[in-house]
């Protein structure tokens, strides 16, 4: 039955981009700032919501229409800005007022920040799960006696897209060049010039960016969207980080991936009541195992 | 600054004293608690069931049914559908002396550890949707139900879809909760002794969102029908799901599923053609109901709830008991509740067995219809 199992594949794969769009603002944000930004799976959920907002307001300037690709470009450019922004604000006023504190202290108001999200969100869009509006047409494509749909190709291409651009940015631009010497050490980078304040404000930005997009995808791939969606996602892409190798960026991609597949695979053969259980395994055996991640260096732990 | 300190200060003082002066005046009170899950993905089925509660009790406030010098009142109470926090909330009712029996809980796997907390304290429980039949079978004679089990729930779905379906068949997956596996199994078991086909028996998560993995097993299978033991949000993503893989099975479930959001999340040209068992008929085609309804939707504004008419036959059941307990004693509700020959209720007549189950253990079946939910008939 290999039309399962391709089958399974796509499946994974899918998530699993979303997984990696996460995994993404996770990571950046650990290797500039050592932190972990708990609240990060929240913005993805938080990307949601205003992807149903976004709709409603072009919904209101536009009666006539609905759906099609140029409706889902319209989300995603109102979607990203604002989660990107959120993630700016975040950083601004729960974080860098504590740059300098012990590492637990952000951690902790990180952890706020999520619980805080996640009511407020409660309050204003209510309890009960929320119908996100079908924006693109579902098509099947068949692929043998597989079937993948244009809303999966969809999520893939978006994604490759982003992680390109991301890409890109890291590896080409100034900002980037000075990302990469934050993440590389610090002081020393501040000591060069390199605007510490702005170069971390980037850095939220784009992973709040990501984030937001990861999260009008999901709300279109499975349709409901719930303001605890942001906590069970947002732990499998920590996961995903961590098994790419924490800070590193093609790491985080390639957890993700890895992440997706493996949950698709392991709850399709083996037992879809243990399908959560697959990526919490991979990350207690990954911290057992190889602390710094698949593709993490091995670093001497500095004096 | 000093002068607008001490103005609050007394404007502090003066609603404190009003705020005491106000409850000195207030009649004294009898409380019945309704417990469910308020918010979270469930939110929408256990309001159905407090509403009903509320509207009943406030119906015989106005006519001045209970215990003479006292004011009924509801207390909701939100469990989360959480187990640990249906415990938590059981507690707080047991400590609250003006409550006298409590309605609920809504989620089997919260009846089930919450009943133990009330019978200790000698306290009447009624809940209208919990359908594990293994709740009944613990011994608590302070425990009662309105809804029909899910013994007789999940043999007489797999006996429609047998019989009335032309199943053959049948994959089934349920949401591993007290309620959704119970319902399950007992459909496996009578599917089974019915000749039918039970392809696979798999368990999904509350509050994972895909399903993928398991429905595409599911389509090499090529199953006649999918049985979902579970709720709604559950429950219209797999069939989502299900139809996204280009799976044709036909899709049925139990309770759970009936009730008009399952359709508005999965969309109404998916859900068309599903199925739900329901523990009842349509009330909008029972005479007697008629007049209930039209209060209803007068007091909320809003369409008839899936439960609401549930928790408004057990309210009235209650406070019927209150009534003849003619006091404020729990012991003495309990009395009098086992001493009600036979209620009749707006859902129907309501009889409880030794055991406190209703002897009245009526199944409809309900279909997804031009995105509505259309009662088909009865299920044998």
């Amino acid at each position: 039955m290999s039309f399962i199992f391709l089958q399974q594949i796509i499946n994974g794969l899918t998530i699993g981009m979303i997984y990696a769009l996460i995994a993404l603002g996770y990571t950046m944000v650990y290797g500039i700032a050592q932190l972990i930004n708990f609240a990060h799976g929240e913005i993805f959920m938080v990307g949601a919501y205003l992807g149903l907002v976004g709709y409603s307001l072009l919904k209101l300037l536009f009666p006539a229409g609905g759906h099609g690709p140029l409706w889902v470009a319209g989300v995603f450019i109102f979607v990203m800005p604002c989660t990107a922004f959120l993630g700016v604000l975040i950083e601004r006023f729960a974080y860098r007022p504590l740059r300098n504190a012990p590492r637990l202290a952000p951690l902790i108001t990180a952890i706020g920040i999520s619980f805080l999200l996640q009511n407020v969100v409660m309050l204003i869009f209510g309890p009960s799960d929320k119908s996100f509006p079908a924006i693109l047409t579902v098509k099947n494509y068949p692929l043998g006696r597989a079937a993948v749909t244009n809303l999966q190709l969809f999520i893939a291409c978006v994604s490759i897209a982003l992680m390109f651009g991301l890409h890109f940015f890291v590896k080409k631009t100034r900002t980037g060049k000075a990302m990469r010497a934050l993440a590389d050490d610090r002081e020393a980078a501040s000591l060069v010039g390199i605007n510490t304040d702005r170069v971390m404000s980037w850095a939220f930005l784009i992973g709040s960016a990501l984030a937001g997009a990861g999260g009008v995808m999901f709300g279109m791939y499975y349709n409901t969207i719930n303001f605890h969606d942001g906590y069970l996602a947002g732990l499998k892409a920590f996961t995903a980080a961590v098994l790419g190798g924490i800070g590193n960026i093609p790491g985080a991609m390639f957890g993700g991936l890895l992440i997706g597949i493996l949950e698709g695979l392991g709850a399709g053969y083996i037992s879809s009541s243990w399908k959560n259980v697959f990526a919490f395994h991979v990350l207690i055996l990954i911290l057992l195992l190889r602390p710094s991640g698949l593709l993490g260096a091995r670093v001497v732990k500095k004096a | 600054m000093f002068k607008p300190l001490k103005c609050q200060t007394v404007l502090m003082i003066l609603i404190l004293m009003g705020g005491g002066c106000a409850d000195r005046h207030k009649e004294p009170l009898i409380k019945i608690g309704c417990a469910a899950p308020l918010t979270g993905d469930q939110a929408q089925l256990g309001r159905d069931v407090c509403r009903g509660v509320r509207l009943a009790v406030e119906q015989a406030n106005e006519k001045g049914i209970g215990v003479p010098g006292y004011r009924l009142e509801v207390t909701a109470l939100d469990d989360q559908h959480n187990p640990a926090q249906a415990v938590n909330v059981a507690k707080k009712f047991v400590a609250d002396r003006d409550v006298l029996a409590v309605m609920g809980h809504f989620n089997s796997s919260c009846t089930k550890p919450a009943s133990a907390i009330y019978h200790e304290a000698r306290m009447v429980q009624i809940t209208a949707s919990s359908t594990n039949p293994e709740l009944s079978k613990q011994g608590f004679d302070t425990f009662f139900r309105v809804a029909a089990t899910d013994d007789v729930q999940g043999p007489k779905g797999a006996r429609y879809a047998a019989k009335q379906l032309d199943t053959k068949t049948v994959f089934v997956i349920d949401d591993k909760t007290t309620y959704g596996k119970g319902l399950a199994d007992e459909f496996q078991k009578e599917a089974e002794a019915l000749g039918l086909h039970v392809l696979g028996h798999e368990g999904i998560t509350q509050g994972d969102k895909d399903f993928m993995p398991l429905l595409t097993r599911v389509k090499s299978l090529l199953p006649d029908m999918i049985y979902f033991g579970g709720i709604y949000p559950e429950g219209s993503l797999l069939v989502r799901q299900a139809r996204a893989l280009n799976i044709p099975a036909k899709f049925m479930g139990g309770d759970g599923l009936a009730t008009p959001i399952f359709i508005q999340l999965s969309s109404p040209e998916i859900a068309e053609g599903t199925y739900a068992t329901m523990v009842g008929g349509d009330m909008k085609k029972v005479p007697t109901a008629q007049e209930f309804i039209k209060a209803y939707e007068e007091r909320y504004g809003e369409e008839l709830g899936q439960w609401s008419a549930y928790g408004y036959d057990a309210a009235n059941i209650l406070i019927t008991a209150i009534q003849k307990a003619g006091g404020k004693d729990r012991q003495a509700v309990l009395k009098a509740i086992r001493g009600i020959p036979s209620f009749q209720g707006v859902t129907g007549e309501v009889v409880f067995d030794a055991q406190g189950d209703n002897r009245n253990q009526f199944i409809g079946v309900f279909k997804v219809q031009n995105g509505l939910l259309a009662y088909v008939g009865p299920a044998q």
